[in-house]
């Protein structure tokens, strides 16, 4: 049954790229293309949502021989738990809204159907990653929603900067692909099995590992992570994310939102036995200054789809820096929540690009009386060789709220719940999830790394809700900036704002905390985690259980989870949990100051305008062009490794050039100068001479002889005669 | 007349035509010279027939056997189809190369 339900919910997307594929090959084009493919999408979604029930308590891998090579088998499976449950939900559903959003924002595309064929594998490829059981199968469906995204970034490739994005965003995941393979392989070289679950997955395996062997553990663990990096566009290597936007916004809110991103995180939460002390703070770190460079560098952004990106990746690193300090399900939670609340933005400024879409044809002249455009200094070609195109430029719009007021709401919805604000949104639950588990860690051990760890989380925090109050009001609030293209704005057809509300719903708690109910998302164990560690994993699964349930008090569910008493097995040590309890408390608070902090300065600087935003960055000129040039991240890359690395190949081609060919040249020189001169010496002397002295003798013997051929028969029959009278004699005579 | 006789004169035949054969500067004298050869042979033949029967036929009875003549008859006819290939061959000769002189023929002349 569960094997038939998950079969079906990958063949229903694969089936309908097929079908594309085949009628591409038969050079037919299949007009219904994107009813096929929401069609499937809608029937995986039934599908996952009816998995829920099956999850059993002790899930258990379903796996089939795939490969034989040698001693060695690769085995192909399923593994169904909570975990693949709730990123099935996850990625069926914001993919059906998504391809029902693509209906309306898509139309009239030149390649409309190819659109929603890409969508359809890659729809696919990300529910094989999710419910493969073995780290081949993960690995598989990672290159392939890699090749995807590529494909779907360069959508439009008839644009340069799609065509360089879609580029960038391949190799630059690629080089995490690069650590992530290494780290397989050393997990590969170590435990003979690709297979994470089962008697001899590596999962079971690594119970045995000696206390020598766990450096090796941390370096294969940071390896793998180096793959998340590169996906989920951590700091190094975030750069292709933003660039990414060049994409169709459906696209962008799927692939480089919701899902595809958020595999990185998945991943990290899969390997997640095998993570050591060393390799989960590396994990963190990475984490906490990702959540804080995107942060920064998005309050500064004028393209309404680039504040989103860089938001992005900020609550990735967010995910990243919970899984790595141990808060396991609240990573997973963030996860979730960020892939509605994110999906929602995403197909929001989707929705109000529509909006300007018109108006692409006579932008030109918009940009450059722009009142608010004082920093001609640094000119906008940092926005990586492209300008802001004027339908996602913040500065053209103002005041949409009354023209689109379906996108108004839903957006403010999905702001408020990223922003933290309390109790009604389930980003706030989320992160305040994240913040408690990190803090707890933080006083139970009394570790400065959490403590550092917590603080950037919570600055993030802060920053999240200024940037994304900045988005909105300079969007939706005030007076029109672009009085022309204001006139132009209308509210998108239902189809678009449909998905919208569903989106919003589930921003609410109460539609998707119950996913995390108590038991039904458990950590995994960490084995190597020495002794005073162990309750590392356990207290959080009871903070993670207390803070869940929808509450407009949400320390009175917390204190219902109490009465619980948690399963009652490995931690009821009241220590831990009063601990746990306190820094919830603290952290619930500080979030929330924080969150006000941010929408409060938000206010005063975009709506109010108490303070000049533009004064600020004058005052604060250094920090302002840091942010604006993102950290010069692109800068250095390409100052450095790009520029390294046409050095380095023009120093090989130099290489070539002078040492190899010198060399070949060289050997070329002297066989012909000195061996190929006594060969030929050789030959014209010694074997010709020998042919020539044969033939020679040949012809002077010939010349003697011949003379004996008189022609004169006469003389033949003389000899003849002499013979004959010679043989008669001979034989006379002896 | 004994068989001496008939040796005597086949071989002054024989002798005479090999004379011929290598010293006349005509083509048609040394088909001449090949014919006293071919017929000196016919009279040994003949002539051995003739005196020196085989065994087998003395004891039998009183039959007289032929082999010597016979053979002589084929020689006979035999250098009568030589001398019309002969001629033949000299009338060629003779259109290609305006003589019939055996030595003035000497194209495989080494």
């Amino acid at each position: 049954m569960v094997v038939s339900l998950i079969s079906i919910i990958l063949l229903a997307p694969l089936a309908s790229f097929a079908i594309f594929a085949l009628l591409g090959l038969a050079k037919r084009n299949f007009p219904r293309q994107d009813y096929l493919s929401t069609f499937a999408m809608l029937v995986a979604l039934g599908c996952s949502l009816y998995l829920i029930q099956e999850v059993v308590s002790d899930p258990k891998p379903l796996t089939v021989e795939w490969l034989s090579l040698g001693s060695v088998t690769f085995s192909m499976g399923f593994y169904l738990d909570s975990v693949t449950v709730i990123m099935l939900i996850v990625v069926t559903l914001v993919s059906s809204l998504v391809h029902i959003f693509s209906i309306g924002y898509m139309h009239g595309d030149p390649r409309y159907p190819r659109f929603f064929a890409f969508l359809s594998l890659f729809s696919f490829s990300m529910l094989f990653l999710v419910v493969s059981d073995n780290l081949l199968g993960i690995y598989i469906g990672w290159e392939l929603v890699g090749l995807c995204s590529y494909l779907l970034i360069g959508f439009w490739f008839e644009k340069d900067s799609a065509a360089n994005a879609c580029k960038k965003a391949f190799l630059t995941t690629r080089v995490g692909d690069v650590g992530m393979f290494i780290g397989m392989m050393m997990l590969f070289a170590e435990f003979k099995t690709l297979s994470l679950y089962g008697d001899n997955g590596i999962f079971d395996a690594v119970t045995t590992l000696e206390s020598g062997q766990i450096a090796g553990l941390s370096i294969a663990g940071i390896l793998i992570f180096c793959g998340a990096v590169g996906k989920s566009a951590q700091v190094p290597l975030h750069t292709w994310l933003p660039d990414a936007m060049e994409g169709p916004t459906p696209v962008s809110a799927l692939i480089h939102a919701a899902t595809m991103v958020a595999a990185g995180v998945y991943l990290v939460a899969r390997m997640f036995p095998i993570l050591t002390p060393t390799s989960s703070l590396v994990i963190a770190y990475v984490g906490g200054i990702t959540a804080l460079v995107a942060a920064t560098i998005a309050i500064v952004r004028f393209d309404i789809k680039r504040v989103l990106a860089y938001s992005t990746v900020s609550q990735l690193g967010y995910m990243m820096l919970a899984i790595g300090a141990g808060s396991y399900v609240a990573g997973l939670f963030h996860l979730t929540t960020h892939a509605f609340f994110k999906a929602l933005l995403f197909l929001g400024s989707g929705s109000v690009i529509h909006a300007f879409h018109a108006m692409h044809a006579h932008h030109d002249d918009e940009h450059t009386d722009d009142a608010e455009h004082e920093h001609d200094d640094h000119s906008l070609v940092h926005e990586h060789g492209s300008e802001i195109p004027p339908d996602q430029d913040m500065r053209n719009m103002g005041g949409l709220r009354k023209k689109m007021p379906w996108t108004f709401g839903t957006m403010l919805v999905a702001t408020l719940s990223i922003s933290g604000v309390p109790f009604v949104f389930s980003g706030f639950w989320s992160k305040d999830k994240i913040l408690a588990g990190v803090l707890g860690r933080a006083m139970e051990w009394n570790s400065v790394h959490h403590y550092i760890l917590f603080s950037m989380a919570l600055i993030a925090a802060g920053i999240t809700a200024f940037y994304m109050f900045r988005l909105i009001f300079m969007t939706f609030f005030g007076e029109p900036r672009n009085q022309e293209m204001h006139n132009m704005a209308h509210e998108s057809p239902w189809v678009m704002t449909v998905p919208l509300i569903i989106l919003a719903a589930l921003s609410f708690p109460i539609v998707n905390t119950g996913w995390f109910n108590k038991d039904y998302v458990k950590p995994p164990e960490q084995h190597h985690v020495s002794a005073p560690q162990h309750a590392y994993v356990s207290p959080d699964t009871k903070t993670a259980d207390a803070n869940f349930g929808f509450s407009l008090f949400g320390t009175s569910e917390a204190e219902a989870a109490e009465e619980d008493g948690g399963n009652g097995t490995t931690y009821t040590d009241d220590a831990h949990y009063a601990v746990h309890k306190l820094a919830h408390n603290i952290a619930m608070v500080l979030s929330i100051c924080v969150a006000g902090l941010g929408i409060l300065l938000s206010w005063m600087f975009y709506q109010r305008r108490t303070f000049s935003a533009e004064g600020v960055a004058t005052t604060f000129r250094p920090v302002y062009n840091l942010f604006w040039n993102k950290y010069y991240f692109d800068e250095f890359y390409d100052g450095v490794l790009v520029a390294l690395t046409v050095w380095k190949s023009r120093l090989f081609a130099k290489f070539d050039l002078s040492f190899i060919d010198g060399i070949v040249n060289g050997v070329g020189k002297v066989t012909r100068d000195i061996f190929a001169a006594f060969i030929g010496f050789f030959d014209n002397r010694v074997v010709d001479g020998l042919v020539n002295r044969v033939a020679e003798v040949t012809w002077a013997a010939g010349g003697r002889i011949r003379k004996i051929q008189t022609g004169a028969i006469q003389t033949y029959l003389f000899v003849v005669l002499g013979g004959i009278v010679l043989i008669i004699l001979i034989f006379r005579l002896f | 007349m004994s068989l001496q006789h008939y040796l005597v004169i086949s071989s002054i035949l024989f002798s005479l035509g090999i004379f011929a054969v290598l010293t006349r500067k005509n083509a048609i004298s040394i088909l001449m010279g090949i014919e006293l050869i071919l017929n000196s042979c016919n009279l040994n033949f003949v002539a051995f027939s003739r005196f020196i029967t085989p065994a087998e036929s003395i004891v039998g009875s009183e039959v007289f056997r032929f082999d010597g003549q016979i053979i002589a008859i084929f020689g006979i006819v035999l250098a009568a189809a030589e001398a019309a290939v002969f001629l033949a061959i000299i009338l060629a000769i003779y259109r290609e190369f305006g003589s019939i002189r055996p030595d003035e023929v000497d194209t495989l002349k080494g």
